[in-house]
C-alpha cells in the first residue's frame, strides 16, 4: 500500500498530529482572546517580550535541536536586527514593515560570515560562534556614530503598520504574538519534510549523511541563515517594543539566555522553545524576589536538565497532556477517538 | 604610531610574556582536561575566577599573608572547586554516556552558576588587590621591568616547570598521562580512573587558580573576569594545539605577545576582538595548532 | 595482473597508496571492478580491505594513485560528491540514524535525487508533495526488497542487529546506485541471516548495481562473488574467480601462514 507520507504516516501518527493541531488552535484562540480578558498593560507587555524572545529561541531550536549545532552567538544576530531596524526607522524613515524584514535580511547576510565556521562541530563550533558574537558586541559598543555606543540608541519610533501606530500594549501584543505564531507555524510546517529529515540526519551522524550524498556544510549553513533571520526579526520587534537599545543587551549573556530557553524548554521541541522563553523572560518579571538569583537558578536548571533528562518542559507538558487525554478517553467512552482506537 | 623605541618594545615584550604566562596556565588546564575527557571545559575561566576571589578573601582575612601563601590558597581553592565540579556533575554525565552536546551544555551551565554565585557572594564591583609587589622597577642591565610582571613570569615558569616534573617523574603523573592516552589500557594496568580524573581536574584547577591570582593582582578581580579570559585561554590552547601540554604553554606565551603587540596597531577597544578573530582563523585554517604543524613536518 | 575480462570497467584503482603515520595501509593497489559484477575483497586481518573501501568511498584521501569511476577521475572528489555520482556504501560498524524510523532512514538515501528544500516544505508546493510521495513509495520498495517492509515505522535503534544490517543496505540501494560498497555486511549474523544477505547481494547485482564486497565470512564471499581480489599487508596478492582463489597457493599461504603464526605464538 503506497503511503502518502514518509514521516508519521501511521494511524497513530495522524491521530497524534491531529490532537497537536487541535491544541495549537485552542492556544491561538486563547491568545487572540487574552487582551480582552486580561487587559493589564504590564502583563501584555511581558507577553510581548516572551513572544519576541521565543522567536529567537525557535531559531536556535532549528540550529541546536534540529541540526545539532550548538550556537552561543545568536545575540549577535538579535543585535544586528535590532540596530538595523532602529537605524532604518529612526534615521532613514523607512516604514516599519520594511525595517522588520530588513532587520531579518541584515542578520541573514551577516550569518553568511559563519558559513566557513559551519564546517566545525561540537564545542569548537560553539566557541567560534561565541567569538563571533563577541566581535559583533565590540562593534556595537565602539561604533558610536552608527549605534550610539554605550550611550545607547534612543528615539526609536513605535512600530507602525499601514499608517496605524501601535501606541498601546494591546496592539504591540498582537504584532509580537502574531509574528511569533507565524514563525512557529512556518517551522512546524517543515517537520517531516525532506529538509527536516536531512538536517536531523546530519545531527545524528554527519558522516553517514555525507555517504548518502547530503551536502552537509550547505545544509548546516542554511540552518544558520534561517536562525539568524528570525533572530533579526526578534531584534527588530524588541527595538520597537522597548524603544531604547544599549550594547549591554547584546552581550554573550543574551546568547546564553537564548540557549537556556531552548534547553529548559526541551531541545528539539518547537513548543518547548516558547515554554522556555516564558520561563526565562516571564518568571523574573513576576518573581521580583528571585531577581538576583535568576541566572543562578537557570544555571542550576541547565545542569539539572542535562543530568536528569533533556526533554525539558516540553517533555513534562507532553507527558502531562497524555495522562489527561488517557483519563478523558476513559471517562467519555463515546468519543470518536476512543471508538477508532477500539477498531 | 611610527617606530617603537627600545624601551617601549621591551615593555611590550615583558607585558606580553607576563600575560602570556597567565594564558598558558589556563590553556594548560584546557589541554589536560581535553586529553583526559575529550571535552572543552567551558567553566575553566570560572575556576580561575573563583581561585582569584578566594585568594583575595584570604588577604582580607589575613592582610599580612605573603604572596606565595596567597597563591597557594588560591590554587588550593580552585583545585578543590574543580574537583567538586568533576565529582558532582561531569563524572555522572560521562558514566551515563550522554551525547557530547549535553556535556558541553552542562559545562556552560556550570559557568553560569559560578559567575552568578560569585556575583552574589562578592558583589559586582571590581575589587583591587592590596599591594603585593615592590613598586620601584627592577633593573637588569639597563632594562627596567615592573616587579609585578617579573614575578608573574617567574612564578608562571616555576609552576609550569613543576607540572612537567610532576607529569613526567612521579607515578601519579605518569598514571594521569596514561589515562589521558588510553583509558582502558590504563585501567587494566591498575589505574583508578575516578581518582585520576579527579587529579586531572584538581591540577588544571590549581593552574587556573594561580593564573587567577596573577591576573587579579595585575588588574582587578571581578565576577566576570573568568569568561573572556577563559575564552582567551582556550584560544591559546588551540593555537598551540588542543590536547598538547607543550602546545598549551607555547600557545599561551605566543598569544600573550600577539595580543599585547596588537594594541600598537589597533585601538584597545577592540583588543578582545583580536583573540576572537585569531580563534576563528585557527579553527578554520590550522585546527591542530602549531604542534600539529610541527608534527606534520617531521 | 588483471585478467582481460568482458564487460566495461566501472571502477578502477591504479597504484593507490595510503599511509597512516608510519604504517602503509594500502600499498600501490590496482583494482578493476567490472560493471554488473559482485567483486569480493578479502584478506587476513589488517590487510587493508576496509581502508581500500574507505578510499573508494572518499573517507580517506588517496596518498598517491588514481581512482576512476565510470571513466571519470574521482581521486579528489568528496564523499558526498561520489555518493551523488552513484557510489553508495554500508559501514562496518553500522551508522544508522537511530532516532528515525526505518522508512525515514531509507528515505535519506534518496535525498540527493530530490530537490525540495525549506521553502518547498513551508508552502507545500506541488513539487514538495510529488517528491514526498515518490520518496515514500521508493523507500518502501527498498525496505520490501531487503525484507523489512513490516518494520517500516519502527525506530532504527529498536531493531534487532540483523535487521539493522539490512536497513543500512536498504538505505544504500534505494537510489539504485551504480556502485555499492558493502563493508562486512554479514558480520555478526547467524547462518540463516547470512544466507539471506548472500541472496540479497545477488539480487542487487541482478537489478544492475555493481557491488564491491569486503567480507570475512568465506561462504558468503565465495558463494556470491563473480571475481575476488585478495589483499595482504596492504598489497594485492591475487585476483581471479572464487574457484581460482580457493586454489591459489599464495592465498592459502597468507591465511594459513597467519594461522601458523598464531599457533606458534600460543605454543
Amino acid at each position: 500500500m503506497a503511503k502518502a507520507q514518509v514521516t508519521a504516516s501511521s494511524d497513530q501518527g495522524a491521530h497524534r498530529r491531529g490532537s497537536v493541531h487541535g491544541a495549537a488552535l485552542l492556544v491561538v484562540a486563547a491568545l487572540i482572546a487574552l487582551p480582552w480578558v486580561e487587559p493589564d498593560k504590564f502583563a501584555l507587555h511581558v507577553i510581548s517580550l516572551i513572544a519576541i524572545a521565543s522567536i529567537a529561541a525557535m531559531g536556535l531550536q532549528v540550529l541546536l535541536g534540529y541540526s545539532g549545532q550548538l550556537s552561543i552567538g545568536q545575540a549577535a544576530f538579535y543585535g544586528i536586527g535590532a540596530y538595523t531596524s532602529a537605524f532604518l526607522t529612526a534615521k532613514l524613515g523607512v516604514p516599519f514593515p520594511l525595517a522588520l524584514i530588513g532587520a531579518g535580511v541584515a542578520a541573514a547576510i551577516a550569518s553568511l560570515l559563519m558559513v566557513p565556521i559551519t564546517r566545525l562541530t561540537g564545542a569548537y563550533l560553539a566557541v567560534a560562534t561565541l567569538g563571533f558574537s563577541i566581535i559583533v558586541y565590540l562593534f556595537i559598543k565602539n561604533e558610536e556614530w552608527l549605534t550610539g555606543g554605550s550611550y545607547g540608541f534612543i528615539g526609536i519610533p513605535r512600530a507602525e503598520l499601514f499608517g496605524y501606530v501601535l501606541r498601546d500594549p494591546r496592539s504591540s501584543y498582537y504584532l509580537n504574538v502574531g509574528v511569533a505564531a507565524s514563525v512557529y507555524f512556518v517551522f512546524a510546517r517543515i517537520e517531516g519534510s525532506r529538509f527536516a529529515r536531512a538536517i536531523n540526519a546530519i545531527r545524528q551522524d554527519a558522516d553517514a549523511a555525507r555517504a548518502s550524498g547530503i551536502r552537509v556544510t550547505l545544509l548546516k549553513s542554511e540552518c544558520f541563515v534561517i536562525a539568524a533571520f528570525v533572530a533579526g526579526l526578534a531584534g527588530s520587534l524588541y527595538a520597537h517594543e522597548v524603544r531604547y537599545l544599549a550594547p549591554n543587551d547584546f552581550t554573550f549573556w543574551k546568547s546564553i539566555e537564548i540557549l537556556i530557553m531552548v534547553v529548559i524548554g526541551g531541545v528539539g521541541s518547537l513548543a518547548g522553545a516558547i515554554l522556555g522563553a516564558a520561563v526565562v523572560v516571564g518568571l523574573p518579571e513576576y518573581l521580583r524576589a528571585i531577581g538576583d538569583y535568576r541566572m543562578l537558578v537557570f544555571g542550576a536548571i541547565l545542569i539539572a536538565t542535562m543530568l536528569f533528562g533533556e526533554g525539558g518542559l516540553a517533555a513534562l507538558v507532553a507527558a502531562l497532556g497524555r495522562r489527561l487525554c488517557a483519563v478523558a478517553m476513559r471517562l467519555i467512552p463515546k468519543l470518536p477517538a476512543s471508538r477508532k482506537a477500539a477498531q | 604610531m611610527g617606530a617603537l623605541s627600545l624601551s617601549q618594545f621591551i615593555d611590550l615584550v615583558v607585558g606580553g610574556l607576563a600575560i602570556g604566562c597567565v594564558y598558558s596556565l589556563i590553556a594548560l588546564g584546557f589541554a589536560m582536561i581535553m586529553r583526559a575527557t575529550n571535552i572543552i571545559h567551558f567553566a575553566q575561566g570560572e575556576v580561575m575566577m573563583l581561585g582569584c576571589m578566594c585568594g583575595l578573601t584570604s588577604l582580607w582575612l589575613l592582610p599580612a599573608l605573603p604572596l606565595p601563601v596567597v597563591i597557594a590558597v588560591g590554587m588550593a581553592s580552585s583545585g578543590l572547586i574543580a574537583v567538586a565540579m568533576e565529582l558532582a556533575v561531569y563524572r555522572t554525565l560521562r558514566r551515563r554516556r550522554v551525547p557530547i552536546m549535553n556535556i558541553i551544555t552542562a559545562t556552560v551551565g556550570m559557568s553560569i552558576l559560578c559567575i552568578n554565585a560569585a556575583r552574589i557572594i562578592w558583589g559586582s564591583e571590581p575589587l583591587r588587590f592590596p599591594e603585593l609587589f615592590a613598586t620601584s622597577a627592577y633593573e637588569f642591565g639597563g632594562v627596567r621591568i615592573s616587579p609585578q610582571l617579573f614575578w608573574i613570569m617567574v612564578m608562571g615558569v616555576a609552576i609550569m616547570g613543576a607540572l612537567q616534573l610532576f607529569l613526567k617523574h612521579t607515578p601519579t603523573g605518569l598514571a594521569m598521562q596514561a589515562v589521558a592516552q588510553d583509558q582502558e589500557a590504563a585501567q587494566l594496568m591498575g589505574a583508578n580512573l575516578t581518582r585520576m580524573m579527579a587529579y586531572t581536574f584538581a591540577i588544571s584547577g590549581m593552574m587556573a587558580g594561580a593564573a587567577g591570582i596573577m591576573l587579579g593582582s595585575l588588574f582587578f578581580a571581578f565576577f566576570e573576569m573568568g569568561f573572556i579570559t577563559g575564552v582567551k585561554g582556550f584560544v591559546a590552547a588551540t593555537l598551540g594545539g588542543l590536547g598538547s601540554i607543550a602546545g598549551a604553554m607555547l600557545g599561551g606565551i605566543l598569544f600573550g605577545l600577539i595580543e599585547t603587540f596588537s594594541t600598537v596597531f589597533l585601538s584597545s577597544a577592540y583588543k578582545d576582538g583580536i583573540g576572537m578573530i585569531l580563534l576563528i582563523a585557527i579553527l578554520l585554517v590550522l585546527p591542530s595548532g602549531l604542534v600539529g604543524l610541527w608534527q606534520k613536518r617531521r | 595482473m588483471s585478467t582481460a575480462a568482458p564487460g566495461e570497467c566501472l571502477l578502477e584503482a591504479r597504484g593507490v597508496t595510503r599511509r597512516f603515520g608510519g604504517l602503509v595501509a594500502v600499498d600501490a593497489v590496482d583494482l578493476a571492478v567490472r560493471r554488473g559484477s559482485v567483486h569480493g575483497l578479502i584478506g587476513p586481518n589488517g590487510a587493508g580491505k576496509t581502508t581500500l573501501l574507505n578510499l573508494i568511498a572518499g573517507v580517506h584521501r588517496v596518498g598517491s594513485g588514481l581512482l576512476r569511476f565510470a571513466a571519470q577521475d574521482i581521486t579528489r572528489d568528496s564523499t558526498a560528491k561520489r555518493a551523488r555520482a552513484g557510489i553508495r556504501r554500508t559501514f562496518q560498524n553500522l551508522k544508522l540514524f537511530g532516532e528515525m524510523t526505518a522508512l525515514e532512514n531509507a528515505a535519506i538515501g534518496l535525498h540527493a535525487q530530490t530537490h525540495g528544500g525549506f521553502f518547498d516544505a513551508v508552502f507545500s508546493t506541488p513539487r514538495h508533495r510529488r517528491e514526498e510521495r515518490s520518496i515514500a513509495d521508493r523507500s518502501m520498495a527498498a525496505l520490501n526488497f531487503v525484507g523489512l517492509a513490516g518494520l517500516a515505522q519502527a525506530r532504527a535503534d529498536s531493531l534487532a542487529y540483523g535487521h539493522r544490517r539490512l536497513l543500512e543496505i536498504a538505505r544504500a540501494i534505494v537510489a539504485r546506485p551504480a556502485l555499492l560498497l558493502l563493508d562486512e555486511p554479514a558480520a555478526g549474523l547467524n547462518v540463516t541471516e547470512e544466507a539471506h544477505v548472500s541472496d540479497l547481494i545477488a539480487r542487487i547485482r541482478d537489478e544492475g548495481t555493481t557491488v564491491v564486497l569486503v567480507e570475512h565470512h568465506m561462504d558468503v564471499v565465495m558463494r556470491v562473488s563473480d571475481e575476488i581480489t585478495v589483499l595482504n599487508y596492504g598489497r594485492r596478492l591475487a585476483h581471479g574467480t572464487p574457484a581460482q582463489i580457493q586454489e591459489h597457493p599464495a592465498v592459502i599461504e597468507a591465511y594459513l601462514g597467519r594461522a601458523a603464526e598464531t599457533d606458534r605464538a600460543q605454543a
